[in-house]
């Protein structure tokens, strides 16, 4: 307030001018995405199991998913004690189910970080160069996109062995390709405009056209891309997990599945087991996917009369 | 898009009734066998997963059968046999009514040639060679006598397990051959056995294989016409197909499986006992065999025996039991299971391992390994112990349920640790070359406790030893007990041997466990287990339920106790194996049972374990 | 799965081919199997470098215990090439991969080319038919619902095909074996729970079928989304677009337009996904074989990851590759020829 009061109106730097524009851009972007109702269903629900991660300390006791300290017996049915019955080792299914939103969350989320590094660098660098490097880097983009990915992330998994951070970095490698091709073709079109051009005359550098000009420019893109990879590499986990290529020490939903599944829940009849994770899992590659449907329509007009 | 679905199904419904095989139409009685693991290979010197042992078993006969009550070694193929005073010269008699499924006849030329492949080495000895150890002769000195004639005794016969092959056959498939030879029908030479099944139709991988009965078998017909196995991936549809009637049998399965079809009408589910035991393992300190020197990364704390044994008390066997082996199996403390009682010696009142976290802290104590400032605690030096690397089989969910409770309480013991899972060829690597801490794994026991014995010397190291364990006292009472004369004697001395594992604590034995099996009553009777009671109903020594099962009509023509008295019967009119098999021995035997046992139980463990 | 993500990675892509000259079809081809040939090359190479950062004693791993004395471990090393040095190895398996020698499976000791023969056509019906009817249903799907924006069949079928697409294919299959093949409840065990045949010595037409319908319709239902998104927005686009206005201005009906022009050129985007897709739908075959025990290359690749049998895996993986690899140039050059704007 008192720093606005101590500035004239008239001498806004352009740093300002910048700050604000993008804010109002960011308002204005809100303003559509909030017309999207799938969009904010989506978000609610992300926010929901967001909050619920974050909070799993206070939801749920940490000594719930200890399997020396669990409180209850082998498989018990759903009950007021245990809202959503025990699994194998006695542990509440419902306090794994929300410690297991943290892993989840962060397979998903970090490997979808490395994803949208790597695609963005890759996109950007072979949209920007032309000559053989940008043609090449295209190229290895393009092998990527054919090598199917679970046979990969399986061949990838095996050689470097079981962690959780194994699991994040197998899923961030196999999933950029599709950002790459789209963060390139972004990149040729703005690279044709006007305002490039006049920077170029101007004589901008390279790294200052990528950084000021383009990047702003692609990530709206990158970002609604991104929320559609989360919900790809959550899926991902899961199955890797079942294909007994997760991290067993950790408690996520994909693990948690996989143990429903070997423990035998249709024989057992432990649908409490093996539901409640599932749906988890479709709920948040749910939120993410219309998430990053809305978003889309946000930031490429060209897709607004698909609503 | 339900309307979508039902459309689909509705599409489809004509195929489904006219897919469904129609029951009525069957004359034939099909055993069917849900398998949750493939056969690796048809040919008996290549296989080494479980339910290749089982095909060759029904396709193939053997010298030495096994009883059903507690698997001591009954006539087979051979009638009798008998050693002589030095245990230097061995005479098998062999039957002169069984024939090959071609027609011609089955003699001792093709033992002796079945043996003395194995004997002459290449990758037909890969499996069986060891058995075999120490002999140097072997002859078919007329149609119905093998003669084997060894350098030393040795302790594992007459038990020969290996398949007898036919030698009209067999002799064209050299030495380079035979290591990618399929044996299976549709191959060349054609598949030509003389058990009591003949293989109409599978692939080694495959997911089905078909058998069909030979009426013409030297102990009778089976009651049945065919077997199939099917193998399923995963244990609900395995399970499911069972309740349906698609299949007759499941395998392998787990204590709340068993649980919940033990509700089920018209199903036996049991969980039967498994001759062995799991452990968990330490890295006693590994060296290089050659030189003596330290290899691999092993932490050294767990070189001292006393840290080893004050773990002992950090374990719940009771709450393992419960959580990872679901109740079925009993808590484990020795190297001999108590399926053999008279071998076994049982660790009473202050000996035995109770779950005491305190005494745990105060034996550490004791020993140097106090607490740190930080709450966690360091070597008698002074240093940090680190983290203890605990690997669990990939394949297994026990073996990675026993590690992370073990964990928990190391870590309430003020020791960190960190449970991570992988394959078991890799865990065979790692453990060889010395880098690993603790893993989990098991053993199957052999009914003379022998075998086992001796991968604990230190003869063993980089062998058949896991745990790099070496005891010269331990080693000293083991060539005692295997050159005993006095049964009495021998069985203290194997007592003691037992105690000295117990105390230096290589292992922590965590669990006599089980295997789940279930059947149909409505379909097949005259089912039964191995041993009796007790045991299990498939994956025997031997094949007598395949023989002996009747279709469920036919229940009050059981052989049940005829069979048992017959079997005796023809015990006692062979020449056992007196004492004068224990004497002597040597490291041959010991080799030879090794191999079996490792096999053994890594078939065990790599089938058993599978939920 | 990803295609949600790429199929937007490929519109813009095509776009801006669009704007670009014209070439021969000849010219196109080359390009395309030049860049395949490449890909595949690629896998090759990979595949080989992939496996020999392997950690730990390769004879050890792979001997599965069997190998306990250093003549054994040297003779296997020998066998399998494995004494030689790396370039001298990768020679090797070029050569061998020239004759369709892929090594032999460390379990069965069969070759793995062979055993890839014999699961890949449980595989190719299964990954063919689902994409074939996800395809069809998809595309069905989608125009209508782009037809009908905002009704409630719309809304009720886009929601549904979401939902299908954020499960696990492995879950839905055996949430499905639960209802249909077990039998819960009201639903009876209609289909049987696992396998390809009840009787393999003589597999029949309609036994096959009846074994395939459950896993058919996991695969299908689970990649439905993929084609049924992609072709409703494209159709919205076209309809879009002004010569539908011009073609509306001559008269012509509703149902007319939307046939002759725009679902016609609608569905040139929804191709290229088809073929972009089948790595996707290889992905989810590998999981539903396993919960359906469907004796294919899926499985094969699953049980190499027991032990682990590594050249079994090897061989799956640049299978399951080339196969993507052929089936995307195959679309491509259908897609050139179709679309002769592509054509850059």
């Amino acid at each position: 307030m008192s720093a606005a009061s101590t500035t004239p109106r008239a001498a806004v730097s352009a740093r300002q001018l910048a700050w604000r524009r993008r804010r109002e851009t960011l308002r204005r972007g809100w303003a559509e995405f909030r017309q999207h109702r799938a969009g904010l269903v989506g978000l609610g629900i992300l926010v929901v199991f967001v909050v619920v991660a974050l909070a799993a300390p206070l939801l749920a006791s940490s000594t719930d998913i200890s399997v020396t300290r669990a409180p209850g017996g082998v498989l018990e049915h759903p009950s007021s004690t245990y809202w959503l019955g025990t699994d194998d080792s006695g542990r509440p299914v419902l306090s794994l189910l929300i410690w297991g939103a943290r892993i989840s969350l962060l397979v998903g989320l970090t490997a979808t970080v490395i994803s949208m590094v790597i695609g963005t660098l890759v996109g950007l660098m072979s949209g920007y160069f032309e000559g053989w490097g940008g043609a090449l880097l295209f190229r290895v983009t393009e092998w990527f996109l054919v090598i199917p990915f679970l046979p990969l992330a399986i061949v990838l998994a095996t050689v470097l062995g079981r962690s959780l951070f194994n699991i994040i970095l197998v899923i961030g490698i196999t999933s950029w390709p599709a950002t790459a091709l789209l963060i390139r073709s972004q990149t040729l079109s703005i690279k044709e405009r006007p305002y490039l051009e006049r920077a170029r005359v101007l004589g901008a550098g390279r790294s200052h056209q990528i950084g000021r000009h383009i990047l702003p420019n692609v990530m709206p893109m990158v970002f609604a891309n991104t929320t559609l990879t989360v919900a790809i590499a959550i899926l991902t986990e899961t199955t890797l997990s079942f294909l007994g290529l997760g991290d067993p020490t950790r408690v996520s939903w994909g693990t948690m599945l996989d143990q429903a599944y070997s423990v035998g829940a249709i024989t057992t009849g432990s649908w409490w087991f093996f539901m409640p994770p599932g749906i988890c899992v479709i709920l948040v590659v749910l939120s993410f996917t219309l998430i990053g449907q809305a978003l889309e329509d946000v930031v490429n007009p060209r897709l607004k009369a698909r609503r | 898009m339900a309307a979508a679905a039902g459309l689909l199904l509705a599409a489809l419904a004509p195929a489904v009734a006219l897919g469904q095989p129609a029951g009525a139409a069957e004359d034939k009685v099909v055993f069917t066998v849900g398998l949750d693991n493939e056969v690796d290979s048809f040919n008996p010197f290549l296989g080494i997963e479980a339910p290749s042992f089982e095909m060759w078993a029904l396709e193939y006969d053997y010298l030495i059968g096994y009883s059903m009550s507690d698997m001591q070694p009954e006539p087979g193929l051979a009638t009798k046999w008998e050693t002589s005073d030095d245990g230097l010269t061995w005479t098998f008699t062999i039957r002169d009514d069984v024939t090959w499924s071609d027609g011609e006849p089955l003699t001792a030329d093709d033992v002796a040639f079945t043996l003395n492949r194995i004997l002459d080495g290449g990758p037909e000895a890969a499996t069986w060679g060891s058995y075999l150890k120490g002999t140097k002769t072997i002859t078919a000195t007329d149609p119905t006598t093998v003669v084997l004639e060894l350098k030393q005794p040795n302790a594992v016969l007459p038990l020969l397990p290996m398949p007898i092959v036919p030698e009209h056959i067999w002799k064209d498939i050299d030495e380079k051959a035979v290591k990618t030879f399929a044996n299976e029908p549709g191959g060349s030479p054609a598949v030509v056995g003389s058990g009591p099944f003949r293989m109409v139709s599978g692939t080694a991988g495959g997911s089905e294989y078909r058998f069909e009965a030979n009426p013409d078998y030297w102990k009778g017909a089976p009651h049945i016409d065919e077997i199939v196995f099917k193998v399923y991936k995963a244990k609900d549809p395995m399970i499911a197909a069972l309740k349906k009637g698609e299949i007759d049998f499941a395998e392998n399965l787990n204590a709340l499986q068993v649980q919940a079809l033990q509700n089920e009408p018209n199903i036996e589910a049991i969980n039967g006992d498994s001759p062995g035991f799991d452990e968990i393992a330490f890295n006693t300190g590994a060296i290089d065999t050659g030189t003596g020197k330290p290899i691999g990364d092993g932490n050294a704390v767990l070189k001292d025996p006393k840290f080893r044994h004050a773990l002992g008390y950090a374990v719940n066997l009771d709450e393992i039991i419960e959580k990872a082996y679901y109740g079925a199996g009993k808590p484990g403390d020795t190297i001999v299971p108590p399926a053999y009682a008279n071998w076994k010696w049982t660790p009473e009142g202050d000996q035995a391992f109770t779950f005491d976290l305190d005494k745990a802290g105060q034996l550490l104590d004791e020993a140097g390994y106090t607490m740190g400032s930080d709450g966690k605690r360091t070597t008698p030096d002074g240093k940090p112990i680190g983290t203890l690397r605990l690997m669990a089989r990939a394949d297994s969910e026990t073996s990675l349920k026993v590690l992370t409770f073990f964990s928990e309480w190391l870590g309430e013991l003020g020791i960190d640790s960190k449970v991570s899972s992988i394959e078991e060829g890799k865990l065979t690597d790692v453990i060889l070359s010395g880098d690993f801490d603790i893993f989990e794994w098991g053993w199957y026991v052999e009914p003379d406790p022998d075998s086992m014995l001796s991968y604990m010397t230190c003869g063993q190291l980089g062998n058949w030893s896991d745990s790099w364990y070496c005891n010269k006292e331990y080693d000293a009472l083991y060539d005692q007990q295997h050159s005993e004369t006095d049964d009495a004697a021998r069985v203290e001395e194997v007592k003691q041997m037992q105690q000295i594992v117990f105390d230096d604590s290589p292992y922590l034995v965590t669990a006599y466990n089980t295997v789940g099996e279930a059947f149909r009553t409505d379909r097949f009777a005259c089912m039964r287990p191995q041993p009796d009671p007790g045991g299990i109903y498939i994956f025997q020594y031997g094949v007598y339920n395949y023989l002996h099962m009747r279709p469920a009509a036919e229940a009050d023509q059981c052989e049940g106790e005829a069979g048992v008295t017959q079997a005796s019967d023809a015990t006692e009119s062979s020449s056992g194996p007196g004492t004068g098999v224990l004497v002597g021995g040597g490291i041959a035997a010991v080799a030879a049972l090794a191999a079996i046992g490792f096999v053994m139980a890594r078939r065990r463990s790599t089938a058993g374990d599978r939920e | 799965m990803t295609t949600l993500a790429t199929a937007d990675a490929a519109v813009p892509e095509a776009e801006a081919r669009r704007s670009g000259g014209r070439r021969s079809y000849g010219r196109y081809v080359l390009g395309k199997v030049a860049g395949s040939a490449a890909s595949l090359a690629f896998v090759v190479v990979l595949n080989f470098f992939l496996f020999r950062v392997l950690p730990g004693d390769p004879a050890r791993t792979l001997g599965r215990g069997r190998l306990n004395t250093p003549e054994a471990i040297a003779e296997f090393n020998k066998t399998y090439g494995l004494d030689q040095p790396l370039p001298q190895q990768f020679v090797t398996y070029l050569g061998n991969l020239l004759h369709g020698d892929m090594g032999l499976a460390i379990s069965t000791r069969a070759p793995v080319s062979q055993l890839i023969l014999d699961r890949m056509w449980p595989t190719l019906l299964l990954v063919g038919t689902s994409t074939v009817l996800a395809t069809l249903l998809g595309v069905w799907l989608g125009m209508n619902q782009a037809w009908k924006r905002g009704s409630f069949f719309d809304k009720s079928t886009t929601w549904t095909s979401l939902v299908l697409y954020s499960m696990p294919e492995w879950w839905l299959g055996m949430v499905l074996i639960a209802l249909l093949a077990s039998g819960v409840g009201p639903f009876l065990g209609w289909f049987p729970t696992g396998g390809l045949h009840t009787d393999a010595a003589n597999p029949t037409v309609l036994d096959t079928v009846w074994h395939l319908t459950l896993p058919v319709i996991t695969l299908t239902l689970a990649y439905l989304a993929d084609y049924s998104l992609i072709m409703r927005s494209s159709l919205l686009d076209e309809l879009g677009e002004d010569y539908l206005t011009t073609a509306r201005a001559k008269g012509l009906r509703d149902l007319q337009v939307r046939n002759r022009h725009a679902a016609r050129n609608a569905l040139l985007p929804t191709t290229t996904l088809i073929a972009l897709n089948l790595g996707f739908v290889v992905a989810g075959a590998i999981t539903v074989e396993t919960v359906f025990s469907i004796p294919g290359l899926g499985l094969l690749a699953v049980e190499g990851l027991r032990g682990p049998d590594l050249w079994l895996l090897q061989g799956t993986f640049l299978v399951a590759s080339a196969g993507v690899i052929l089936a995307n140039l195959v679309a491509n050059l259908l897609y050139g020829l179709l679309d002769p704007r592509v054509r850059v």
